[in-house]
């Protein structure tokens, strides 16, 4: 409690000076992350930039606002494991980066399977649209 | 100690009927309350299945007594129709799965049995998991109840491929009702982990607890983190079909020589990798609690402690690790990269050996042991080896090159039937005949439990075994009419024999169902412990009172101290002074 | 140890049930969010086209939206401060200040989504404004369920007996992770369909 002699030395007492520091580098890192944006950056280096950008600043809001800086050991290593689990759907997006259009685009399906009528369907095909 | 925040919830004292039997935050009321759900369910998902073996045994004749019960549009003349098949077939699947196992293994035991095990009072959050009660309710009810919308069932398997799912009716109930699900069993699983993590008795360290704890644990994360994925999937299809979205279908889709009004652009595929994200894992939630009800019959009959217990805690986690990265091998056929099928059927492999290692344990604590054949131990031995068959039935599955042949097949239904019949249910009844004392202070019928067992035994082998060959000929899996296919009549025979059985399955659950509701008022009563057992549960009185424990248990020793040498009883309980 | 916690029945991991509970349902949403990213992800490698997010979306309510969720975190954290000195009236004000800023990131929403609409734009136009509409959607609901749970505990905030309730404040802290949570959903969804 605020009172007792011990409140200067309670670990988990929030710090008001850190959260408004954190608030003021959040509101910075967002006005950044836009300002980036119109530079007009080529798509992969805007990726990079956007992404970093909001990782740091997820990182300064789990770390400072959700206490997980100080916080128990064991929370930690949960969400190390739900992320290592969650980083599986990279076999997904894998199976998707594979799968470009350019593969099963009707030139490239007619190019490799001729009996299965890629190129001579768009003639046949002028039907009403269902639902 | 742990005094659970569950005693300011009011201590039982002139409770409504409504408070205390229906709307009851008592973890002991909530798990009788999943036993009988899941037991109505899973009688349901039966029956749909007695329908649809009619159909493959004799198909275009009439059902008998019951066909002239359905619409016509469903069945004409009695004569089942395609629509009302796939229907069938759908929900057979689902409510079996998510409405019968699942809630059975993990929620009514886990909830009877779990707290009790570990020394607790209740569940971490009563309240919520009273929530999670009335979601799974009125989920299931919508499920089954699909059948009388307009629109009917869902009709596109209980996997839900698009784009046929976005197409065709019934599905949007069929998602609504599975968010529902979905939803009840996060909570359980919350709540199941916090109350293991937190309310353990004081001396009940981690290596300390039962099995069956260990396996409801794994079970928990697993529903923790495989089912959201699915939640999303299902939100992004209910999009697909409520606001025309395109997520899952994909450009220029041509469906009855018309083209698909919607944008296109999606991906067909990434709805099988989400629904196998959560549905292999969840092969895993509906073996794990099982088997770890077969090491609690198995340690009390032998009357020594299991083999390598510690060996089965750790195989039982490296599964829980393994099963969320080999879904893919449901998919080695679905146009998936070939590269991402090479990692897949190497983690398969892998996770097969965890899964021997506990079959292993479970077979070598029977050596040596002078077995007591009560009717729990029974269903217990019947588990290893028709488990065993289901498991190894699964690795010519597992691999590429024999999975191109065995895909969609009859083989595939046999396999996992073998898994979760006579895996799953043979051990969930197994536990209902072990901690029925528990439950309602009174003992089932042994002889009718005997006729049980062999009669269910019998017909689930006579049931399941004619897939196997039947897929090895090539009958595929979904088939209406399997004589449509002329290479389907050699085996045709076998569909038969398969259906005989089916309905003979039926009639040994008869004994079971009069044994279960009569011992229930007139069963011979029991003392606290009657079998004899170490572990916190048979610690306080049959049925527990709320609260459970007059005073908080204390815990001395591992699960199964059985036959300890220099003691009077062939039993130590746990919670027993040296 | 002050008296707040010491009053906390003991449990065997010793973090509380609140906390630990609170965690695990975080580590769900996890899940649940990485599903709807990684959908992102996919479909945006196999489209044919993807329109940069500030060609199709209104960056500048964007902006003032994350700087409201952000602004709200800050106040939600402070009532948890505030609570943690059994500050009641401090409480209330920085928890009445969350409620009106999440009203203000729903209202924002409200207006762009009015806007699209009127444009004739809706989720059926591309796989672009699906993935728009669902993700900004299910976290619109998301905000709409973290505002149940914070008035829920302002409204016990005026009952006397909570504050002698030691879970009390485990509650006050479960709600403020949950709204971190939320707002570092947004902090990713605003580059991702905003700015990339």
């Amino acid at each position: 409690m605020s009172n007792t002699p011990d409140a200067a030395r309670d670990p988990h007492r929030p710090n008001v000076k850190l959260y408004m520091a954190v608030f003021g580098a959040l509101l910075c890192l967002t006005l950044l992350t836009v300002a980036v944006s119109k530079l007009h950056l080529p798509r992969p280096q805007a990726i990079a930039v956007g992404l970093l950008i909001a990782a740091v600043k997820a990182s300064l809001v789990a770390a400072i606002f959700m206490h997980l800086w100080g916080e128990d050991g064991r929370i930690p290593r949960i969400l190390a494991a739900v992320v290592f689990f969650a980083a599986m759907m990279i076999f997904p997006i894998l199976d998707g980066a594979f799968l470009v259009p350019s593969a099963t685009s009707r030139v490239a399906v007619a190019d490799q399977h001729p009996d299965e009528g890629g190129a001579a369907a768009p003639a046949a095909e002028k039907p009403a649209e269902v639902k | 100690m742990s005094q659970s925040h569950a005693d300011s919830h009011g201590h039982g004292h002139a409770q409504s009927f409504l408070r205390r039997y229906v709307f009851s935050v008592d973890h002991k009321v909530i798990g009788l309350q999943y036993l009988f759900a899941s037991m109505f369910f899973l009688l349901s998902g039966f029956a749909l299945m007695m329908l649809m073996r009619w159909q493959l045994a004799f198909p275009g004749q009439a059902i008998p007594f019951f066909g002239r019960l359905f619409p016509a549009d469903l069945a004409p003349n009695g004569v089942m129709s395609g629509e009302f098949y796939n229907a069938l077939g759908a929900m057979h699947g689902t409510i079996m799965i998510f409405l019968g196992i699942v809630p059975m293994g993990v929620a009514a035991f886990g909830n009877y049995v779990l707290p009790l095990q570990i020394g607790a009072p209740d569940m971490a959050f009563p309240r919520l998991n009273m929530a999670s009660f009335w979601l799974f309710l009125p989920g299931g009810a919508l499920m089954l109840g699909s059948f009388f919308l307009p629109g009917g069932a869902a009709q596109s398997g209980w996997t839900s491929y698009p784009p046929l799912s976005v197409i065709n009716p019934g599905q949007t109930v069929w998602l609504l009702a599975m968010v529902l699900l979905i939803t009840s069993s996060l909570l359980g699983s919350i709540n199941f982990l916090v109350t293991t993590a937190n309310l353990r008795a004081p001396g009940m360290s981690l290596m300390r607890m039962p099995v069956f704890v260990w396996g409801e644990v794994v079970a928990s994360v697993l529903l923790l983190l495989a089912f959201p994925p699915l939640e999303g999937a299902a939100i992004l299809q209910l999009m697909d079909r409520v606001a025309h979205t395109s997520f899952y279908m994909p450009k220029d889709l041509v469906i009855l020589g018309s083209h698909y009004a919607g944008s296109g652009g999606g991906q067909p595929l990434l709805w099988q990798h989400l629904f196998w994200f959560l549905a292999h894992p969840e092969v895993y939630v509906l073996v794990l609690p099982p088997m770890g009800i077969v090491a609690e019959i198995i340690a009390n009959n032998t009357r020594k402690p299991l083999h390598g217990y510690t060996t089965m805690v750790l195989s039982m986690l490296s599964i829980g690790v393994m099963s969320l990265i080999v879904w893919a091998h449901h998919m080695f056929i679905s146009g998936m990269s070939p590269a991402l099928s090479n990692f897949f059927l190497v983690t398969t492999m892998i996770i097969s050996v965890p899964s021997v290692a506990l079959m292993t344990c479970l077979v070598f604590s029977l050596k040596g042991a002078s077995i007591r054949y009560s009717v729990p131990m029974l269903f217990a031995l019947g588990f290893i080896p028709l488990f065993a068959i289901g498991g190894l039935t699964g690795l010519p599955l597992g691999l590429t090159v024999t999975d191109i042949y065995l895909h969609d097949t009859y083989y595939v239904i046999g396999h996992f039937h073998f898994v979760v019949v006579t895996g799953s249910v043979i051990a969930l009844f197994g536990g209902v005949y072990h901690w029925f004392p528990k439950w309602f202070g009174r003992k089932m019928n042994d002889t009718l439990g005997q006729i049980h067992f062999w009669g269910s035994v019998i017909c689930m082998v006579g049931i399941f075994l004619p897939m196997l060959p039947m897929g090895l000929a090539g009958a595929s899996r979904r088939l209406y009419d399997p004589t449509a296919q002329m290479h389907n009549l050699i085996v045709q025979p076998l569909n038969v024999v398969s259906t005989m059985f089916t309905y003979g399955l039926a009639l040994f659950q008869i004994p079971f169902l009069w044994n279960f509701f009569h011992s229930i008022f007139r069963g011979e009563k029991t003392v606290e412990n009657p079998w004899q057992a170490t572990t916190l549960e048979w610690a306080c009185p049959s049925p527990p009172p709320h609260g459970n424990f007059e005073k908080t248990p204390r815990v001395y020793r591992d699960p199964y101290e059985y036959s300890a040498p220099g003691r009077k009883t062939d039993y130590w309980p746990q919670n027993e002074p040296a | 140890m002050n008296a707040t916690t010491a009053a906390v029945p003991q449990t065997s991991s010793g973090i509380s049930n609140a906390k630990l509970g609170v965690w695990l349902f975080l580590a769900s949403e996890i899940m649940l969010f990485s599903t709807l990213f990684t959908t992102y992800i996919v479909l945006r490698l196999s489209a044919t086209s993807w329109p940069w997010g500030w060609t199709a979306l209104n960056v500048p309510l964007g902006t003032l939206n994350t700087a409201i969720l952000i602004t709200s975190s800050v106040t939600i954290v402070m009532a948890y401060a505030r609570a943690y000195d059994r500050d009641v009236a401090g409480f209330r004000k920085w928890m009445a200040l969350t409620l009106a800023l999440s009203a203000c990131f729903l209202v924002v929403k409200a207006f762009e989504y009015g806007h699209e609409f009127s444009l004739g734009i809706g989720p059926s136009t591309s796989v672009f404004y699906a993935v728009y509409f669902t993700m900004t959607g299910l976290h619109g609901l998301h905000i709409v369920g973290g505002i149940i749970v914070n008035s829920g505990l302002l409204y016990m905030s005026y009952r006397k007996d909570c504050w002698e309730d030691p879970l009390f404040l485990g509650r006050v802290e479960g709600a403020g992770l949950y709204w971190h949570f939320v707002d570092i959903v947004w902090i990713f969804l605003f580059p991702a369909l905003y700015l990339l």
